[in-house]
């Protein structure tokens, strides 16, 4: 935190002589569930590079607190954990056309991530239709190195294979989408988006234990999965109101059979220049995996139902279940303090979110404060 | 079967209805006032949004939707 406090200083400091602009933001989140707790401060960073160019980079800690045995966990005493992550991406300006690539690094006691990617935006019929298409590689490591028991358990990177046990397992995954913006009047405007990514490793928690009929055995997924999902969204100005009306559906779908259906509605309201507040449903609900089970017969994987492919797991997110979600949001602008300089652009953000899900991850509260601060250089 | 073809259907018209339907309006810059409001044209910072994918990600089996890459931890 003190780091990302220090990075903010240095780059108002470094302000001089203006040529450019960018923006700096400093958001904290805190996240409560059952059994874990998460405070994760943030620092977001956008540059003009000359006339054509834009630079984003990130910096994120989290800290992790879980009595959860999915986390490490043993014997449901709580312990925590950090996770950093930082990232980079470039966007050039090229007439119509925008080139641009990203590189992300984060890294944690049992799981290492790099990622890079590429994308090409292109715009057509002055601007009123912008296609998108870009697609990046994730080389993930995970091991079981947070373990709070006596000794660091080994993986079966590939349970279905002999002689597969190791102490880090890999994960590599392919992503791709394509997207459309198109408007569609002076207050509205529609997009559509299409996601597919390729997940081939290790995909089970390495902690957690299923629960059959005649013992503790290891969790147990598929290494190979394929998901898609195509989403769809809206958005509407009401200037008598100075209300936006934003709605979006996504359908999900795997080789996994996990389905998901998720409506969203946003409304966002504008009460003068410097304030706006908005509101947020969202429905989540998604079909359970071709290997999920309330309760498995046997530890040994053939003696189950032949469907589940020697699989079993323990993960409440391959059981079927819906959520709902409540958000509240308040932007103000440093306008309405009296704030002079650059401060009278800096916007201040509160959110509350609350969800509701009916599997044993249970409730959880998001809360969320946020300020960007514009400066040019 | 991955999903029904009754659902393939009604995503096809949803993306055709969505953008060929409008495709013959054109919107000039100087009309685009609304268009450009904060609301209209992004109303989440990255932060926000990239711990909303987290979150979700760590929480339910589905994720994507947003033309971003996901994944990068180990909140299985």
């Amino acid at each position: 935190m003190r780091t990302l406090g220090l990075a903010v200083v240095s780059l108002l400091a470094a302000a001089g002589a203006a040529r450019a602009d960018g923006s700096v933001t400093l958001r904290t989140v805190y996240y409560k569930e059952t059994a874990t707790r998460v405070e994760q401060p943030m620092l977001d960073s956008m540059f003009d590079v000359g006339t054509h160019g834009l630079l984003t980079a990130h910096l994120l800690v989290d800290a992790i607190t879980s009595a959860s045995a999915g986390s490490g966990a043993a014997n449901a005493a709580a312990f925590t954990e950090h996770r950093y992550e930082g990232a980079a991406g470039y966007l050039h300006q090229l007439d119509h056309l925008r080139l641009g690539g990203d590189f992300k690094y984060s890294t944690e006691s049992d799981y290492r991530s790099v990622y890079f990617g590429g994308r090409a935006e292109l715009d057509l019929a002055q601007k009123n239709l912008v296609l998108a298409g870009g697609g990046g590689v994730s080389l993930d490591r995970v091991s079981a190195a947070a373990a709070q028991g006596p000794s660091m358990p080994t993986i079966n990177c590939r349970p279905n294979e002999s002689g597969s046990a190791s102490d880090h397992c890999g994960l590599h995954v392919f992503s791709g989408f394509v997207s459309a913006s198109q408007i569609v009047s002076r207050h509205g405007l529609v997009a559509v988006t299409y996601d597919i990514a390729r997940l081939d490793g290790y995909q089970a928690n390495p902690y957690r234990l299923v629960v059959t009929n005649t013992g503790f055995a290891p969790e147990t997924h598929p290494d190979e999965r394929l998901r898609q999902d195509v989403a769809v969204s809206a958005r509407y100005y009401l200037p008598a109101t100075e209300t936006t009306l934003i709605g979006a559906y996504r359908f999900y779908f795997d080789n996994w059979d996990v389905h998901a259906h998720t409506p969203e509605l946003r409304i966002v309201q504008q009460a003068g220049a410097n304030v706006d507040a908005s509101l947020r449903l969202r429905y989540y609900r998604q079909s359970k995996s071709f290997f999920f089970a309330d309760r498995y017969d046997s530890t040994d994987p053939a003696m189950n139902n032949p469907a589940f492919k020697g699989n079993l797991t323990d993960d409440p997110k391959m059981s079927a279940f819906t959520g709902q979600t409540v958000e509240a949001k308040l932007g103000v602008l440093g306008d309405a303090f009296g704030a002079g300089g650059t401060w009278a652009g800096a916007r201040f953000e509160g959110i509350l979110e609350y969800v509701i899900q009916n599997n044993r991850f249970g409730n959880a509260l998001v809360a969320q404060f946020a300020i960007t601060l514009p400066f040019a250089y | 079967m991955l999903w029904s073809h009754a659902s393939v259907r009604a995503i096809l018209i949803v993306l055709v209805v969505a953008l060929a339907g409008p495709g013959c309006v054109v919107v000039r810059a100087h009309q685009r006032e609304d268009l450009a409001k904060r609301a209209m044209t992004n109303d989440r910072d990255s932060g926000e949004a990239r711990f909303g994918e987290h979150e979700r990600g760590s929480r339910e089996g589905a994720e994507g939707g947003t033309g971003q890459p996901g994944g990068g931890c180990g909140c299985n």
